[in-house]
């Protein structure tokens, strides 16, 4: 995608971002505008370095990191940022991103249904497991660190 | 710069506006439904089920689809599951933010965030003796290894091949993931982080499991039930995340594939007398 199409489809996102956080929280739209504006930036940042950078890493992990960079104790704009992001409800980006996950699936329902019980009872036994299993190492290893 | 050139779908902005309108327009209507739904929250034993709005936001756009209402069209479908990542890199740039801003609860992790990812392994140990047991065949090292998000599929067809039956088993967990992945990622994590046999801080870092979307939703179920705990809980997570995005193809491509394989051919003698057979399948041995 170019850049200008990321950067209206993020405005898009930003305004249901926005909306969600209107109709679910009641926080009034201009309330947010600073969030959005700062998680807007991010992302954009995010898909800039995701093009230059030869590293093969998701636009995800950049968008987590330079998030992180620009709120850490050495950040010059830190505190602007925590407050500017926090009128934005955790989860009121989520929405969207539901809408869009949804659309994005629905022509798979049939091949959901026709698949039938096995395959959903072992994707249930895989999730369980993956995230049972997280739970249980990560709960081991902050422990052996003495992180909890 | 040496890169090869980017290929676009779309010739100009207007003609993704042509084509996506339809879209978004839809997704603003989602969230007017879902969000004035709002959260419920359903007690259940000592624990409870939240359901949030992104789970109704999923059910209606799976509604709208080609296949029931036909208010979109396949072409709309192509569209909208590139938009997901759009519509997620701001919220992961938000938990970034909430990592930084609480930095010495991640720093005092130290050592041990390297390491998350691992757990992971326990999802093809638990999940392949039912596949075998449900008579599935090679296709269940496809559909154990792991929750098959798009980067484990595309392991599993380079490594297999395209046309094998890994990949088939692959695939069909990749649209059991898509279909109740989210929502299954936010009930269990309601009941488990409610069982209180975890830390919060342990659940919010094991909530990063590789996929974005279920990240979200596992957190979003832990913030609700540890209120107090929520910056902790999403800080973690998004670092979870973050670690497993980086070290979760290594994991995937040299421990979770050649270990699922192994534990195929060792279970499936043993296993494979016991499995469910398909009405087919006895027909055929009686013949």
């Amino acid at each position: 995608m170019r850049y200008i199409e990321w950067f209206v489809l993020f405005i898009i996102g930003a305004c249901g971002t926005g909306l969600a956080n209107l109709i679910g929280y009641g926080v009034p739209f201009l309330d947010s505008v600073p969030g959005l504006a700062v998680m807007l930036v991010i992302s954009m940042a995010g898909v800039f370095l995701s093009k230059i950078v030869p590293l093969k890493l998701p636009i995800l992990a950049y968008c987590s990191i330079i998030g992180l960079l620009s709120a850490c104790p050495v950040s010059p704009i830190r505190s602007f940022v925590i407050q500017a992001v926090s009128a934005i409800n955790f989860t009121a980006p989520f929405t969207m991103v539901g809408a869009f996950a949804g659309l994005a699936i629905s022509d798979q329902l049939k091949t959901f249904v026709s698949q039938g019980w096995k395959i959903l009872i072992v994707g249930i036994f895989v999730m369980t497991g993956t995230f049972l299993g997280s739970c249980l190492w990560d709960q081991m290893i902050l422990t052996l660190v003495g992180a909890i | 710069m040496s890169r090869k050139k980017e290929t676009y779908v779309y010739s100009s902005l207007m003609e993704r506006f042509a084509l996506e309108w339809k879209i978004y327009v839809l997704a603003f209507i989602f969230i007017l439904i879902a969000d004035s739904i709002g959260q419920i929250k359903i007690p259940v034993g000592k624990g409870m089920f939240i359901l949030f709005p992104i789970f109704y936001a999923i059910i209606l756009g799976v509604m709208c689809g080609p296949q029931v209402l036909k208010i979109v069209e396949s072409k709309h479908v192509k569209a909208a599951s590139k938009l997901v990542v759009v519509g997620i890199c701001p919220f992961i740039a938000k938990l970034g933010i909430t990592a930084g801003a609480n930095i010495d609860t991640i720093l005092s992790a130290g050592p041990a965030l390297l390491f998350h990812g691992f757990g992971n392994l326990l999802g093809p140990i638990l999940a392949l003796p039912v596949a075998i047991l449900l008579g599935m065949k090679r296709e269940a090292v496809g559909a154990c290894h792991s929750i098959n998000r798009e980067y484990h599929m595309a392991l599993i067809n380079n490594i297999y091949g395209s046309d094998s039956a890994e990949a088939r088993g692959s695939l069909s967990i990749y649209i059991v993931g898509g279909m109740v992945g989210t929502i299954y990622f936010g009930l269990m994590a309601s009941v488990i982080g409610s069982i209180g046999w975890f830390h919060p801080r342990a659940l919010g870092l094991a909530s990063g499991v590789g996929a974005g979307i279920m990240m979200a939703s596992a957190s979003a179920s832990l913030c609700a039930i540890y209120p107090e705990m929520a910056e902790t809980i999403s800080a973690m997570a998004s670092v979870g995340e973050t670690m497993a995005g980086i070290t979760g193809i290594y994991i995937t491509m040299f421990l979770a594939i050649p270990m699922c394989d192994k534990l195929y051919t060792i279970l499936e003698p043993k296993l494979g007398k016991f499995a469910l057979r398909s009405a087919k399948d006895t027909l055929r041995e009686k013949k």
